[in-house]
């Protein structure tokens, strides 16, 4: 962690996005995105549908590198390497910054192996260690006591809720530095969303979080950082009670007013 | 607890021991990554040695009779003289009787399936049909030599002879005597046979007629039989034409149930009714009691000239396919 | 002619055309009707035809004495010990070749110009002439070798398993949703785990189906043994010789003159048609529940 810049309020970056531009094909979908993720910070990421900002997150883990014809130039600097390099191993990358998903992607198999999959890819653990690993990630995603007395029924069969839940408990089981959240409650009902929001909350202790969300209200209730983005271009970017007291530029008043989007 | 918690979850970096497991997933990658890439090669290559290797055996074939081996009919082992005609007319023959036979009744089905069926029944009759495709070729050959042939030497082809008997330019293709077996017989196996490939095809590509132009068309107070004729058959034209080439495809290298019931006679009759050969019944006949090179070698030649054809059909058939499902937008 | 205003329903020739119309839809909605029958008819008779014809035959001798010479009593049993092997052995070839190919296309090549070849082709392998594969593998196998071997049927019937493994591996990986994959991407999941792990089974019912449609398929098939394996009257499990398979034994039995033996032919094609229709049956109702979730 030596190498993580430090900025002049005193918080240091996890993740500084530098110029980054995003094609698909040869449409301009990110145009000079200059950004940076503060350590142990939630930053959430807002804006119209089609802003860019899932796929501004997207780039965080190269998850389009799954898909022909994308391509990113710029610089992501994850402490201090630039992880758009061609020569990134993207397995290494992936887990150490995790990612949860808009819908819920339980693996189809039983609740403990969704968890001790992507574990015991890594480290070789004892059954012990295993289960105190399962048990800590469930019981941080808030789940445990929901399921530890079915850790072996498949995945699919818990609720969407709780689904998301093993989702986020899979992701940090493998201990990421970085959380990257697209939309993670956008599937769920009021009260699943308020037990993740809460879990977001703790999750802060240990990690560095990007959350794309399409709720004004979440992302000012769950965020220390806001950045509000239009048509591929980061609009402003700022303390969320800034941004949601006393925005600077106009464009950002009337998206959180309501007034488009 | 939550502490404990806390400090398990908490994120170590990358040590070496991680290190050494990213090199190993990247050489299993590369491995299995290639390994794939290998057996999808394999199946262009399959198609590659099959043309090769029939081209290679028809060698000496075609060395000794030039492209007179097509244009002849005499088939004389003794003698040594090789002609692909009767083969080749046969082959066509029977297609063609297949498809008169089957093309009406398989859209008809289509119809029935799409249009008029009760969702309850869609699905039974839907695989009940399949299932027909799913029979071996050799169950239609041994029930059409023991069942379908004497059936129809003795209630159909009588009166097939009576009806075409007097009518000029007729009475010679329908002209008896009544064997059971023979080409029309073979032809209308072969119908029953490809019949399920022309339904469902068919069937598929009228699912694909955007449910708003039906209303539309129903809209303007036409009938159903009006939707199907006007609207529906028109607009999955491309993909029907496709789903017959496909069963053209099946009938014309369909082996055991036509050897079963052609009659296996090297020469071109006028009579449909009388015996003849195809391509494929010749060779599944023949083959394995085929003595000298040039034998052989003219059985494998019809081999390939079989898979010429159906490679030309089948194309077209794909191609259409192709064509009707970028249309339907898939 | 009447005007916009006025219905032009009921006047007399309006009425005229509107009957003719209905009888058209009538005759229509009736032959489509009497073609389904038609097509279901044949379904019946074959199937009353085997039980008929078969079912008499069918006693334990079928499955426990081997092929009897003219004349005398026997069974099927190195006929049907020959299928199975010749089968079990074909599956085994053609069913890897034709997940890892299927999977190259679905997972590596999606979009890529080879695999829009690959399918071209493979469709085509999918109907071409089963006969004629039976005329490579004797040039390739049987000739090489210098005589007629179970292997070289085992390679026949592989290389009509690969077509349909191939064909229903894509289409059932393609239907795994990509969120899927992305979500185990995420973990650090390397590819071909991502793959093995989580894709195959995702898609496993419908590449089961693929597997069980492609057994239906060749323990049917005829023509692509009758060169590559021949026959044999007697038992033998060696892959190395000429072996008996039940498709090619009840095409010597059906054609020849004796009674004894075209029975036997009729209880051959009873069991095949029941196995065939069988693994039919278990493929879809695998394939069901997946299809309408």
């Amino acid at each position: 962690m030596t190498q993580t810049a430090t900025t002049q309020n005193g918080l240091a970056e996890k993740v500084s996005i530098r110029n980054l531009k995003f094609f698909y094909g040869q449409n301009l979908a990110l145009k000079s995105i200059n950004l940076p993720l503060y350590e142990k910070k939630v930053t959430a990421f807002i804006g119209p549908s089609g802003c860019g900002k899932s796929t501004l997150l997207r780039i965080l883990n190269r998850m389009y590198d799954l898909y022909p014809k994308q391509h990113a130039e710029g610089e992501v600097l994850f402490d201090g390497g630039n992880i758009l390099n061609p020569g990134q191993d993207l397995n290494l990358l992936r887990a150490r910054i995790g990612m949860v998903f808009q819908k819920p992607t339980p693996f189809p198999m039983s609740i403990y192996d969704n968890i001790a999959f992507g574990v015991r890819l890594y480290e070789n653990l004892g059954k012990a260690e295993m289960d105190a690993r399962v048990e800590s990630a469930l019981t941080r995603a808030a789940l445990w006591n929901e399921v530890k007395n079915k850790l072996t029924a498949s995945g699919l069969s818990l609720s969407g809720g709780q689904q998301q839940r093993l989702c986020i408990a899979r992701t940090i089981a493998v201990r990421p530095e970085v959380v990257l959240m697209d939309e993670p409650c956008s599937a769920l009902d009021p009260i699943s969303t308020a037990k993740i929001e809460e879990l977001i909350d703790e999750l802060t202790a240990d990690y560095t979080i990007a959350i794309v969300t399409h709720n004004m209200q979440q992302a000012a209730r769950v965020s220390d950082y806001t950045a509000f983005m239009y048509l591929g271009e980061l609009i402003e970017f700022d303390e969320t009670q800034k941004i949601f007291t006393a925005p600077s530029d106009k464009r950002t008043q009337d998206y959180i007013t309501g007034r488009f989007g | 607890m939550v502490d404990a918690a806390m400090t398990g979850l908490r994120s170590t970096g990358v040590d070496s021991a991680k290190l050494k497991r990213m090199n190993s997933f990247r050489v299993g990658d590369a491995t299995f990554r290639g390994l794939t890439f290998g057996a999808a090669l394999l199946v262009l290559l399959l198609l590659g040695g099959v043309i090769i290797s029939l081209i290679h055996g028809s060698i000496p074939a075609f060395s000794a009779f030039g492209l007179d081996f097509l244009t002849t009919q005499s088939w004389n082992p003794v003698t040594e003289k090789f002609g692909a005609l009767a083969p080749i007319y046969g082959t066509i023959v029977t297609s063609i009787i297949a498809l008169v036979v089957a093309v009406p009744v398989g859209i008809g089905i289509a119809i029935f399936l799409t249009e008029l069926c009760p969702p309850v029944l869609k699905r039974p009759i839907g695989v009940a049909i399949e299932l027909l495709a799913g029979i071996p070729s050799i169950i239609y050959g041994i029930w059409g030599l023991f069942v379908f042939a004497p059936f129809f030497q003795t209630e159909i082809q009588p009166v097939l002879i009576d009806i075409f008997g007097n009518i000029p330019g007729l009475s010679s293709v329908f002209a008896g005597p009544p064997y059971g077996i023979g080409v029309l017989t073979a032809g209308f196996i072969l119908a029953i046979m490809v019949l399920p490939f022309i339904t469902s095809i068919t069937r598929d590509v009228f699912d694909t007629v955007p449910a708003v132009l039906k209303e539309a068309t129903y809209g303007l107070g036409c009938t159903t039989g009006e939707v199907v004729t006007k609207v529906v058959l028109p607009y999955s034209r491309v993909g029907v034409i496709g789903g017959i080439m496909l069963g053209l495809g099946r009938a014309l290298g369909e082996t055991m149930a036509v050897t079963f019931v052609i009659g296996n006679a090297h020469k071109i009759s006028a009579s449909i009714m009388a015996p003849g050969t195809t391509i494929s019944a010749s060779i599944a006949n023949e083959f394995t009691e085929a003595v000298g090179d040039l034998y052989t070698s003219s059985l494998i030649a019809l081999g390939l000239i079989l898979f010429v054809i159906t490679f030309i059909v089948l194309a077209c058939a794909r191609l259409m396919l192709m064509r009707m499902n970028a249309k339907a937008g898939n | 002619m009447a005007t916009l205003g006025t219905s032009a329903v009921s006047t007399p020739t309006a009425q005229a055309i509107y009957r003719r119309r209905r009888r058209g839809n009538g005759i229509l909605l009736t032959f489509s009707f009497a073609a389904t029958i038609f097509g279901l008819a044949w379904l019946v008779l074959i199937l009353a035809a085997l039980l008929y014809n078969g079912f008499s035959g069918l006693s334990l001798s079928v499955f426990t004495e081997t092929t009897p010479p003219p004349g005398s009593a026997g069974g099927l049993l190195n006929a049907i010990v020959g299928s199975l092997i010749m089968t079990v052995a074909g599956v085994l070839i053609g069913t890897p070749i034709g997940i890892l190919a299927g999977t190259y296309m679905s997972e590596y090549g999606r979009h890529n110009q080879l695999t829009t070849v690959v399918r071209f082709i493979n469709d085509i392998l999918l109907a071409a002439p089963s006969i004629v594969i039976g005329l490579f593998v004797y040039e390739v196998v049987v000739a090489p070798m210098g005589h007629f071997s179970a292997f070289a049927g085992a390679i026949a019937l592989a290389i009509l398993v690969i077509p349909v493994v191939v064909r229903t591996t894509e289409d059932m990986l393609n239907l795994v949703p990509n969120t899927l994959r992305e979500a185990a991407s995420a973990l650090g999941l390397p590819r071909s785990i991502v793959i093995r792990n989580i894709a195959y089974k995702a898609a496993m019912s419908g590449i089961v189906t693929g597997v069980l449609l492609a057994i239906a398929r060749v323990s049917g098939e005829t023509a692509p043994l009758l060169f590559t394996a021949l026959n044999n009257q007697f038992w033998s499990t060696n892959l190395n010789g000429p072996m008996s398979s039940l498709p090619v034994t009840i095409f010597q039995f059906a054609l020849s003159p004796y009674p004894d033996w075209q029975k036997l032919a009729w209880s051959g094609a009873l069991l095949i048609t029941i196995t065939v229709l069988a693994l039919n049956i278990v493929a879809r109702a695998f394939l069901s529940p997946r299809t309408s979730k």
